[in-house]
């Protein structure tokens, strides 16, 4: 996976010289280890910046709602999905894009691995599927396979849906997958227990709005919480209001989310943001047999209306 | 998430219907009325 | 606390359920009065924040009706 730069590269170096695109939105390194950065590229020259590796895991779509330049953008198979949503949902045309798809193996965990060294990292380099962690001057071996992002784990979308370009490959993607074993897990509780689940859960949010502003959905120009006449939510950290926002924000997004994990990866306190979303998507995989994103050309289910829609819960 | 489902209904009632109306008003009230009071989500309190 | 009645937030569309529910005024029929009703112009202006809101509010039940 990591060879893929150099096509990374080459291809945006030919989309900037022959003007098929005003920039490249791609990564660049960060300046801790783990942490890679969007980038905006505009000058074929300084196509050295962009890096891919296991820690792209911020999904580039966020950066694509009404642009109006013309963009060649580089996505995994889940960023791929969301680029879709957007179409669909006007955000974005077709015509302004040249999707770099990246079939995508899966990115770490920084948390899992931060948890591993207590006495912090120094540097990280990869190589195929071992990661090598400098820590204090000693350095380890680890397999990358063990240590996945959770969405990562359970992906059976990792080749890219939509591409003009692609920069290797396509993968296998992963089958006999048990993607909601958690939500099962939670949906077997009694009302009280998962009431005492989430407030557990929910408890060290400080309500920075990082899980929102890095989902690609969250493109309101005024967010709900931002609303004042009348206010849903008020702004504080009381644990009413923070279970409003969540609960509310996975509503927002059911039926669009495709489990791009990056509303975990930005929370500052470690917070498992995929689990509201999840059982929205499992809910609308079983009630309307729909994925997000996987193509442009059909409609979501809360957008339109079948016959066949679930409608036995109403007297 | 931790109310209880019979908390939320929903129901189709054409405006002719009234009598279908007070049907199920009472059911949706007896319903409420067995869960009890609501604790959850309650913030009425702090409001001044 | 036997009695304690619930306050349910009833959403009613303006078309269908609003009207039932004027009809049944009307006729002077009897139904408990523990529904709070909130006029909306159709089931499609609702959301889940009007759920949750009015339960912070302090409503026990919901009800939607269209």
């Amino acid at each position: 996976m990591l060879g893929y730069i150099d096509k990374i590269r080459e291809i945006s170096k030919r989309l900037l010289d022959e003007g098929r695109v005003d920039m490249i939105i791609g990564f660049r390194k960060g300046t801790i280890p783990m942490m890679n950065e969007p980038c905006f590229v505009k000058n074929s020259g300084e196509l050295s910046t962009l890096v891919w590796d296991s820690n792209c895991g911020i999904n580039l779509a966020n950066y694509l709602t009404d642009r109006k330049e013309k963009i060649g953008i580089v996505a995994k198979g889940c960023d791929s999905r969301n680029i879709v949503t957007h179409i669909i949902e006007n955000k974005i045309k077709r015509e302004k894009l040249v999707i770099i798809g990246i079939p995508c193996k899966g990115m770490i965990d920084k948390r899992k691995v931060a948890g591993m060294f207590e006495n912090g990292i120094d540097d990280i380099t990869e190589e195929d599927n071992i990661l090598r962690v400098k820590s204090r001057g000693v350095e380890t071996s680890l397999k990358k396979s063990d240590l996945l992002q959770e969405n990562c784990e359970l992906c059976i979308h990792r080749n890219p849906v939509i591409y003009d370009e692609l920069a290797g490959p396509l993968v296998e993607e992963q089958k006999d997958v048990d993607r909601y074993a958690d939500v099962r897990r939670i949906e077997a509780m009694t009302a009280p227990e998962k009431w005492e689940y989430f407030k557990d859960l929910i408890s060290p949010c400080i309500r920075c709005y990082a899980c929102r502003n890095a989902c690609p959905l969250c493109y309101c120009p005024t967010c709900f919480v931002d609303e004042s006449r009348p206010q849903w939510c008020g702004k504080g950290q009381d644990e009413i209001d923070t279970r409003t926002f969540h609960f509310l924000r996975a509503y927002h997004c059911a039926g669009r989310c495709t489990d791009c994990g990056a509303c975990e990866r930005a929370c500052p306190v470690g917070i498992k943001v995929r689990q509201f979303t999840s059982k929205l998507n499992k809910d609308c995989l079983d009630m309307f047999g729909w994925e997000a994103g996987l193509s442009p050309d059909q409609r979501p289910p809360l957008d339109t209306y079948k016959p066949a829609d679930p409608g036995d819960f109403i007297k | 998430m931790g109310v209880e489902p019979g908390r939320l209904s929903f129901s189709w009632i054409s405006s002719a219907e009234s009598t279908k109306f007070v049907e199920v008003v009472k059911d949706v009230t007896a319903t409420v009325k067995a869960l009890g009071p609501n604790n959850n989500f309650k913030k009425a309190a702090k409001v001044a | 606390m036997s009695d304690w009645e619930p306050k349910i937030a009833s959403f009613l569309c303006n078309w269908c359920s609003y009207g039932a529910a004027d009809l049944a005024g009307v006729g002077r029929m009897e139904y408990p009065p523990n529904i709070r009703v909130i006029r909306i112009p159709c089931t499609g202006r609702m959301s889940p924040k009007f759920f949750l809101a009015a339960l912070m509010q302090g409503a026990d039940g919901v009800w939607v009706s269209g």
